[in-house]
């Protein structure tokens, strides 16, 4: 062991004794100039939304004239008043949390018994009912759009919050797959003391499994609830009052129904409002959203 | 009798059951009730059937609008694909090379900041900055002596335009897929290649490429996502598909079809063909993955 050490460390101290400032002063450099590139990746990536943001604080008469500076004189809250008077702005809000939120908890709730039956859990048929859900992963969503569609439309539900949510909830394969993962990874030992101390399934997933996958769950529920407030086509078929909209909707009849020349200050103003719930829970809760996007990326 | 309910009660199905229901009846039934209702005539309001046989799948390859989609969502994927996995590619490989963490956490952070909006927000903000007066990419090109141009009604501009958009909305996604991947690769093979005085790029296609080919895959898989599904938010809100169904793409056909013209039957067959389009590619993708792909 310690000769393949020595045999891996000699070149370096070789290398090290060779050229010793010219290496460092490469690598500095070379250092410098990768900031340089990301900062400016990075200028070029956020510059749309600071232009949203400038604009959305922009009083009315700077916006009609083009300019280059990044913040306007006399900065004003006046534009989002006046998304509120154009259009019903608050209910889109509202709505929005309503479905993403409704969506979220609908789709853990049935993920995580779930993903704790496939996991913890052995039954007859479990393979098979594994496979039908995990399945769905794969079904391109738009092949669900038409029937789907025609089937909430026939029960009254077209144009209600509900028509949107309940499909939309089913289809929570991915999030059954993440869960039982992080159940499988748990000790089998935990539950059979459990089982001994009499504890039932039910007790045995909400007080043990539960609390030791906390991460894994507030992964999945991030994750449900920036797709869900991200939803476009789906409530925008089934949404038809304007007050019925959700803000990712309403964000088209906004940008569509302004006079020529637009009320781009309030549409702003309304946009920062659709960004700002998910860039705080993105900056709040990055580390759970990488590792769902990690473990989604590497299976 | 209690005993019984509490038998019920603690049954494997009374915790896999619901999640095996919504599957059946959201993604399977529909699916299934797609494929049919592909071979029949009916509105909404009739709600009364015709056999059709594979009138639709014929009337729908035979439809000009159709190319058009189709041509459209080639040229989305031959753009979108080489920008949406080389450029996280290379910024992931150069992310990882920064030596100050939390400096470089700050950059993955700014980066992936537009993925987190939705597609109509992107589009917004983008569709003030593609304003053909007073946006400000026609500021900026006027100030250096462009001439300004009219980024979403000329029709040969219209669908770059979307594109810009559709790549700046989704390309950090890649971006973190790639970063997790490189985070697996084992120090010791890297730093071992860095003793050995490999260059960095050599060490990058060499080493690092082939460890993490599945992530490479799984990049590609998303961004097909995106533009046969996702990128319909983008179009609908920037252009309508047009100018002249310019920009318009499978998923906005089908949209078109199925819920302004309510053709529901044509509409489902159009369904059907994207899904096997995205079947087929998934597929090759399988075959090309089993042969080239290092899952280790």
């Amino acid at each position: 062991m310690s000769t393949t050490t020595d045999a891996v460390a000699l070149p370096r101290r070789i290398a090290v004794d060779a050229a010793p400032t010219s290496a460092i002063v490469r690598r500095r450099t070379s250092q410098v100039a990768l900031h340089a590139a990301f900062i400016a990746a990075c200028a070029a990536t956020l510059f749309p939304l600071l232009w949203m943001v400038r604009t959305a604080f922009a009083p009315s008469h700077d916006v009609f004239r083009a300019t280059l500076s990044l913040w306007p004189d006399n900065a004003t809250l006046g534009n989002f008043a006046a998304a509120f008077r154009l259009h019903p702005v608050g209910t889109w809000f509202v709505n929005s949390v309503v479905v993403a939120g409704a969506i979220t908890l609908g789709k853990l709730a049935l993920a995580v018994p779930a993903g704790f039956a496939f996991s913890v859990l052995s039954f007859r048929g479990r393979d098979a009912a594994f496979a039908l859900v995990v399945g769905t992963m794969t079904v391109p969503y738009v092949i669900t759009l038409l029937p789907t569609y025609v089937a909430v439309a026939s029960i009254g539900l077209y144009d209600t919050l509900t028509g949107v949510i309940v499909p939309a909830v089913g289809h929570c394969g991915f999030v059954v797959f993440f869960l039982r993962q992080a159940f499988k990874a748990l000790p089998r030992e935990l539950f059979e003391a459990a089982r001994i101390d009499g504890a039932g399934p039910w007790r045995q997933m909400l007080t043990i499994a539960l609390p030791n996958i906390w991460g894994a769950v507030a992964a999945m529920a991030v994750l449900s609830f920036l797709g869900a407030w991200n939803l476009y086509l789906w409530p925008h078929l089934i949404l038809d009052a304007t007050e019925h909209k959700t803000l990712s909707i309403g964000l088209k009849l906004f940008a569509t129904t302004g006079e020529q020349g637009g009320e781009w200050g309030p549409l702003m103003a309304t946009a920062l409002l659709a960004a700002l719930p998910v860039v705080l829970l993105y900056l709040v809760a990055q580390r759970q959203l990488v590792s769902a996007f990690a473990t989604s990326g590497i299976r | 009798m209690m005993a019984a309910w509490r038998r019920l009660g603690a049954s494997p199905w009374m915790f896999a059951g619901p999640a095996v229901a919504a599957s059946i009846v959201f993604v399977w039934l529909p699916m299934a009730s797609t494929l049919g209702l592909s071979f029949f005539d009916w509105s909404l309001l009739r709600q009364e059937a015709t056999w059709r046989g594979l009138d639709h799948y014929r009337g729908t390859l035979a439809n000009p609008d159709f190319h058009l989609a189709l041509g459209n969502t080639g040229l989305y994927l031959a753009a979108l694909i080489p920008l949406q996995v080389g450029i996280p590619l290379v910024l992931a490989f150069a992310l990882v090379r920064v030596k100050a963490k939390t400096i470089g956490r700050l950059y993955r952070t700014a980066l992936f900041a537009p993925s987190v909006l939705s597609f109509p927000v992107a589009a917004v903000v983008w569709l003030w900055l593609f304003n053909p007066t007073v946006g400000f990419l026609n500021t900026l090109g006027g100030s250096i002596g462009l001439a300004p141009q009219r980024w979403l009604s000329d029709p040969s501009l219209a669908i770059w335009s979307v594109i810009i958009v559709a790549f700046w909305k989704s390309f950090g996604l890649n971006l973190l897929i790639f970063l997790a991947a490189l985070a697996n690769v084992p120090t010791d093979v890297t730093e071992a290649a860095r003793i050995d005085g490999t260059s960095a790029i050599r060490q990058a296609i060499d080493i690092e490429l082939p460890l993490i080919s599945p992530a490479l895959f799984f990049a590609l898989v998303t961004t097909i996502i995106v533009v046969l599904d996702e990128i319909v938010g983008a179009v609908d809100v920037l252009t309508e598909g047009g100018p002249y169904r310019t920009s318009s793409n499978l998923l906005y056909f089908l949209y078109e079809r199925g819920f302004r013209h309510f053709q529901f039957g044509e509409a489902a067959a159009v369904a059907v063909l994207i899904a096997a389009i995205v079947a087929s590619v998934t597929w090759a993708q399988f075959q090309f993955g089993e042969r080239h792909v290092h899952y280790d």
